[in-house]
């Protein structure tokens, strides 16, 4: 006799929402941690600002104008879902690929102008954090970029699909409040 | 924000955003207590989260239990990042 797991739904809540927001509450203890590392480092020590001055602050501000656009532009895809309209869900989640594109572009331009001044990984502690930091964010906007692709191929075959967009949305949104804190940890202070 | 149909107006929280952003790095660029401006810095970040979070997340109209799970991970990171205080920032 063939069973099938079950789950009680909790009343009100979207399926698989408080799951995402698990996953989130630990991808904040993951940045939240090297934030924390990053900040006690920072103070208890002397020379960190005059190595983040190597920075390029107009390049990191664009991209932080990017990121924060790919979150407009993802909540209207969500808007777009809300509204059973699924080709400017497609126009929306297309943008939203393409601006975090973008951004990564931006980052590996930023990367190669750094590497190449000789701000490697290992030419210092401010260095290390730097790379960590940006890196693993960048890792998690990739990550992103790949599953809104799949929602934009699914939503192009009619696929209905409409809660993983808020779902995906919510990662979206998350990977872009870390960079809204990196910004000034690394680039303005 | 005015809502439409409930939901936040989403362009214009992008435009809190953007100004944000921008009166961030001027308060970067102006002379003065360097002190005053990272506290001024990081208030503009703080604002700029809740805002993402409260309207692109949803986080308003959410119940309890997410509110719950939002918060208390962040409580948990300013804690730790308090508690290393005294062996890497006070340390003698």
């Amino acid at each position: 006799m063939a069973t099938r797991a079950e789950a009680q739904a909790i009343p009100g809540i979207l399926p698989g929402k408080v799951g995402v927001w698990w996953f989130l509450a630990s991808e904040v203890m993951l940045f939240g941690g090297l934030i924390a590392s990053y900040v006690v480092f920072r103070l208890g020590s002397a020379g960190w600002s005059t190595e983040s001055a190597h920075l390029s602050v107009p390049i990191a501000a664009v991209n932080t104008l990017v990121l924060l656009t790919s979150s407009l532009t993802m909540v209207q895809a969500f808007a777009a879902v809300e509204g059973g309209d699924q080709p400017r869900l497609r126009m929306h989640l297309g943008l939203t690929i393409l601006l975090g594109l973008t951004f990564l572009g931006i980052k590996a331009f930023e990367y190669t102008f750094e590497i190449r001044a000789g701000f490697t990984p290992g030419a210092g502690i401010f260095w290390s954090f730097y790379y960590t930091m940006t890196g693993l964010h960048a890792l998690h906007v990739l990550a992103g970029i790949v599953v809104n692709t799949l929602l934009f191929v699914r939503a192009g075959r009619g696929t209905r699909n409409w809660h993983q967009v808020e779902l995906a949305g919510l990662y979206w949104h998350l990977v872009d409040i870390v960079w809204i804190f990196l910004f000034p940890l690394l680039y303005l202070t | 924000m005015a809502s439409h149909g409930g939901r936040p107006n989403y362009v214009a929280v992008w435009a809190w955003l953007v100004a944000l952003v921008i009166l961030g790095l001027a308060v970067s660029f102006l002379p003065g207590a360097r002190s005053m401006a990272v506290a001024l810095i990081f208030a503009t970040a703080v604002a700029k989260a809740l805002l993402v979070a409260l309207n692109y997340m949803h986080l308003r109209s959410e119940s309890r239990l997410i509110y719950a799970i939002a918060i208390v991970p962040v409580l948990f990171v300013l804690g730790l990042t308090v508690a290393l205080f005294p062996d890497f920032v006070f340390h003698r």
